[in-house]
């Protein structure tokens, strides 16, 4: 079944790498145009549930790689019965200066809170969402915290390390 | 019952109200909340030690810190503490809120609490028992004969400094000083 969708996308689909490392898995490795395209193909093939996006810093190459995991979702269908325990990894890779992508939500609706977090944690600004604001930090990172060259320690030992103890403030007072 | 013990309540009948009668708020900051409902709920009973959960920091006197502190987890601390009326005490479980624990590097985690808001006593335990809590109350006890759980007393006294802490971790406050000069 995986051995036939993968023969599809590659007669459909130019500069695309289509590995299958067990059953019902498969990664296709794209090139950042081709994700949108890619992602509506699978939809309507079956894959109509977006269960993940992540990201991954690959520091050393300078880039950023986002991942989308879908699978199907509708198990009542017979048309679906034999694609429902399968899922399908998109990976696609985007430079590392300038962070940014073109946003899902017009294919997978519920990509938003990942986006969002993505864009919170990793830095990387997606065109067309609606709503980009902090979803779970409190504070302003100079480097979102996530990135590979930012340095906890040094984040530690500089905001909660300068915080005084009530003795020492005390005794600065006087 | 103890004869001897009745001249020691007579003479603090206050303080031993406050000690038998601890209302716990019931507000879960990281992992140590799974210990709280064993703790309170029937194979340990709390109740046997006059700890009751209650609805709202405004009817509270004890706050159970459990676990490690965010620093959006710390702001609703220091709202919730600054709702509840005195006498109030706090105690820390576990060794995150001391030093930061195995959070020590993390960028959204504090490291000791009592820079923010006073702390009366800590548990130690990665989580402790419900036990070790027990026994931690029984402490608190002596703590108050003794006149020595006084974190909201120095709250009071020191507000100053522990609002520039406060200030100082999260730049502008969206609430007024507690504490104005008048009232101090």
């Amino acid at each position: 079944m995986m051995n036939e969708l993968k023969q599809k996308l590659l007669s459909d689909f130019n500069d695309i790498e289509v590995n299958i490392p067990e059953d019902n898995r498969m990664i296709v490795s794209t090139k950042k145009e081709s994700v949108l395209s890619i992602l509506i193909y699978l939809k309507k093939l079956g894959y109509n549930h977006l269960a993940l996006v992540s990201c991954n810093d690959w520091i050393d190459d300078n880039e950023f790689e986002l991942i989308y995991i879908i699978s199907a979702y509708q198990k009542n269908d017979e048309q679906y019965q034999d694609i429902e325990k399968s899922s399908i990894i998109v990976k696609t890779r985007i430079s590392r200066e300038k962070a940014k992508f073109i946003t899902i939500i017009d294919i997978f609706e519920n990509a938003e809170p990942y986006e969002r977090e993505i864009h919170e944690m990793f830095g990387i600004n997606f065109e067309g969402h609606p709503r980009l604001t902090p979803l779970m930090l409190e504070r302003n990172y100079k480097i979102p915290p996530f990135r590979k060259d930012f340095d906890t320690n040094k984040y530690v030992e500089n905001t909660f390390g300068k915080i005084p103890s009530i003795k020492e403030r005390k005794e600065g007072n006087k | 019952m103890d004869r001897n013990k009745i001249c020691k309540w007579l003479k603090n009948p206050g303080k031993m109200a406050h000690k038998y009668s601890f209302h716990v708020v019931y507000f879960c900051t990281g992992c140590g909340i799974i210990e709280i409902p064993p703790f309170i709920t029937a194979r340990w009973d709390a109740e046997r030690f006059g700890i009751i959960p209650v609805a709202t920091p405004r009817q509270a006197s004890l706050f159970l810190i459990t676990g490690y502190v965010s620093t959006k987890t710390l702001k609703a601390i220091i709202r919730t503490y600054e709702q509840m009326p005195e006498p109030k005490y706090t105690v820390a479980l576990g060794s995150c809120p001391i030093n930061g624990g195995m959070y020590y590097d993390s960028y959204n985690t504090i490291t000791s609490l009592d820079k923010y808001i006073p702390v009366d006593g800590y548990i130690a335990g990665c989580m402790p028992r419900p036990e070790a809590i027990f026994i931690g109350v029984t402490h608190l006890w002596k703590l108050i004969d003794m006149d020595k759980a006084d974190g909201y007393q120095r709250y009071r006294e020191d507000y100053v400094h522990y609002r520039a802490n406060q200030e100082q971790l999260y730049g502008k406050m969206d609430w007024p000083p507690l504490f104005s000069e008048e009232n101090i």
